[in-house]
């Protein structure tokens, strides 16, 4: 039996239904096509209650997740977060997360759905040896990604707090419908938005939950916004060349192959992972992780082998057509001699070699789309 | 005709990977059906075959996309393509708004096709091969 988030019924009556990392969730509500121009062009809002929470807390908590991870946490103040991982000890990812601080000894640690037991478990037997306490409330407490850019003016026309004052990856606590909530400046899609956290709000017991979906959509109303399903969700994120755990990062590849380097503070002290990441560093990656356009007709799929001169020299990691560009869209990996920008290379779609070319990413322009865009 | 949100015509002939097939004299007409297209939603990318190119019955002569899947349009009748949709190139979403229509894939000249046809569902066979998809569901 799949499970369920507080607003599935929701999701049951609007939207085409797909069983998700155990989770009956939405793929699309009106269609992947408007879902995406929603959030790139104004506002819309996932359901992401599937992803796994874990609070943080006591006077070990800052140097246990310091320990845990390789970002730098004492670096962290209040009401701010940031974009890490867990590695293992060969340094290879266990999953990618966000860390938030919310108090001096209090911290939320988000993760993928996919991987909501053995985050739970790793991170419980990591946590052993230190003086902290663990609470997982991933069926507690509802989470709703609010992205776009207006997004912050939907959640602001219902929060009593100034949502202004949330910095990018920064968290804050807000009142919506008279309801505990907290919101944080993060998201899966490039745009500038809130993940809504709302508590107290288990699946038995739904109400603040769909309370809080329902006036955020109300809110939204005069912005056009969309609800939006897993399918947009992954358009957007790979169109802002993030990674998804499972595709195209895993426990067979590093933070430095998959180019999130900056995720890996080496000089902090010790943590899980350091020495082999460091070896890595110091001896150089032998694949790097690209972002690739096709040229020709195709749209790029995981899986689709990367080719040069006739030879399989990569593959695929993750693939879509970018409605946003009107073309298809690539993530993979590529030996180091390759991940120059410019670089030819075919995509193998079928049986047919598709010319592509290793681009930067986002792949879209940044100041005309994504949180750095201007006005 | 409808059996639940799927359309479907009379006088056509239908595989059970949802594609139809119009004998028009000695050539056929073939095309994707409601339900497959459907189930794709938005398409948004058509691989079509050649004109000139050999179809073999149920083997793969194109693709179909839609933002995150891919489907094989499978040839009801082995031939040869005598003439292909172009429209569909640039507008893939007539697939979706018009299935039976302007949506069409391909004409084949047919090279076996009394054989073939036995093997293709009738509308009538073809309805309660829907209702038993709609059942499962």
């Amino acid at each position: 039996m799949a499970d369920k988030t507080p607003v599935y019924e929701y999701h049951e009556k609007n939207g085409h239904v797909v069983e998700f990392a155990g989770f009956l969730m939405p793929t699309w509500y009106k269609g992947i096509l408007p879902e995406c121009a929603a959030v790139r062009n104004s506002v819309g809002m996932f359901d992401v209650s599937h992803m796994g929470r874990m609070w943080v807390s006591g006077k070990e908590a800052e140097k246990f997740l310091n320990y845990l991870t390789p970002n730098n946490v004492p670096s962290l103040k209040q009401f701010q977060g940031h974009y890490s991982l867990l590695c293992n000890e060969k340094g290879t990812i266990v999953d990618d997360i966000i860390i938030t601080r919310y108090d001096q000894e209090l911290f939320l640690v988000v993760f993928n759905a996919s991987n909501r037991k053995k985050d739970i478990a790793w991170i419980t037997d990591k946590a052993k040896k230190f003086n902290v306490k663990l609470e997982n409330v991933s069926d507690k407490v509802a989470m709703f990604a609010v992205q776009g850019p207006k997004a912050r003016a939907t959640v602001q026309k219902i929060s009593k707090e100034e949502v202004s004052k949330i910095e990018r990856f920064g968290c804050g606590w807000l009142t919506i419908e008279g309801l505990k909530c907290s919101a944080s400046g993060t998201g899966y899609t490039g745009e500038d938005g809130l993940e809504v956290y709302v508590y107290d709000a288990p699946i038995e017991d739904p109400w603040r939950a769909m309370k809080v979906w329902n006036a955020i959509l109300d809110a939204g109303k005069e912005y056009n916004i969309e609800p939006c399903g897993l399918g947009s969700r992954d358009v957007l994120r790979l169109e802002a060349g993030m990674c998804l755990y499972g595709n195209d990062i895993d426990d067979t590849t590093t933070p430095l192959e998959a180019r999130i380097s900056w995720t890996i503070k080496l000089d902090k002290g010790d943590f899980i992972g350091r020495e082999a990441l460091a070896k890595q560093k110091a001896e150089g990656v032998k694949r790097a992780r690209v972002g690739m356009k096709v040229l020709g007709r195709g749209i790029p799929r995981a899986g689709h082998e990367i080719v040069r001169n006739g030879k399989t020299i990569g593959k695929v990691t993750s693939g879509t057509l970018s409605p946003l560009l009107g073309y298809g869209i690539a993530a993979g990996y590529v030996p180091k001699e390759y991940p120059n920008e410019g670089e030819k290379v075919d995509i193998k779609i079928r049986d047919k070699n598709v010319e592509a070319q290793i681009v930067k990413v986002p792949f879209y322009d940044t100041s005309k789309y994504g949180w750095q865009r201007k006005a | 005709m409808k059996v639940g949100d799927y359309e479907y015509l009379d006088g056509l002939y239908y595989t059970k990977e949802h594609e139809w097939m119009k004998v028009e004299g000695d050539k056929c007409r073939i095309g994707m059906c409601d339900y497959a297209q459907k189930q794709l939603h938005e398409i948004v990318f058509v691989d079509l075959p050649k004109v000139g190119a050999k179809t073999t019955q149920m083997q793969s002569m194109g693709t179909v996309e839609s933002v995150k899947a891919v489907a094989d349009i499978f040839a009801p009748a082995s031939g040869e393509i005598l003439e292909v949709n172009t429209k569909l190139s640039n507008n893939p979403e007539l697939l979706n708004s018009s299935p039976y229509g302007d949506g069409w894939v391909a004409i084949v000249k047919p090279s076996n096709l009394n054989q073939e046809l036995k093997t293709l569902m009738d509308s009538k066979a073809y309805a309660e091969f829907l209702k038993t998809i709609s059942e499962k569901k």
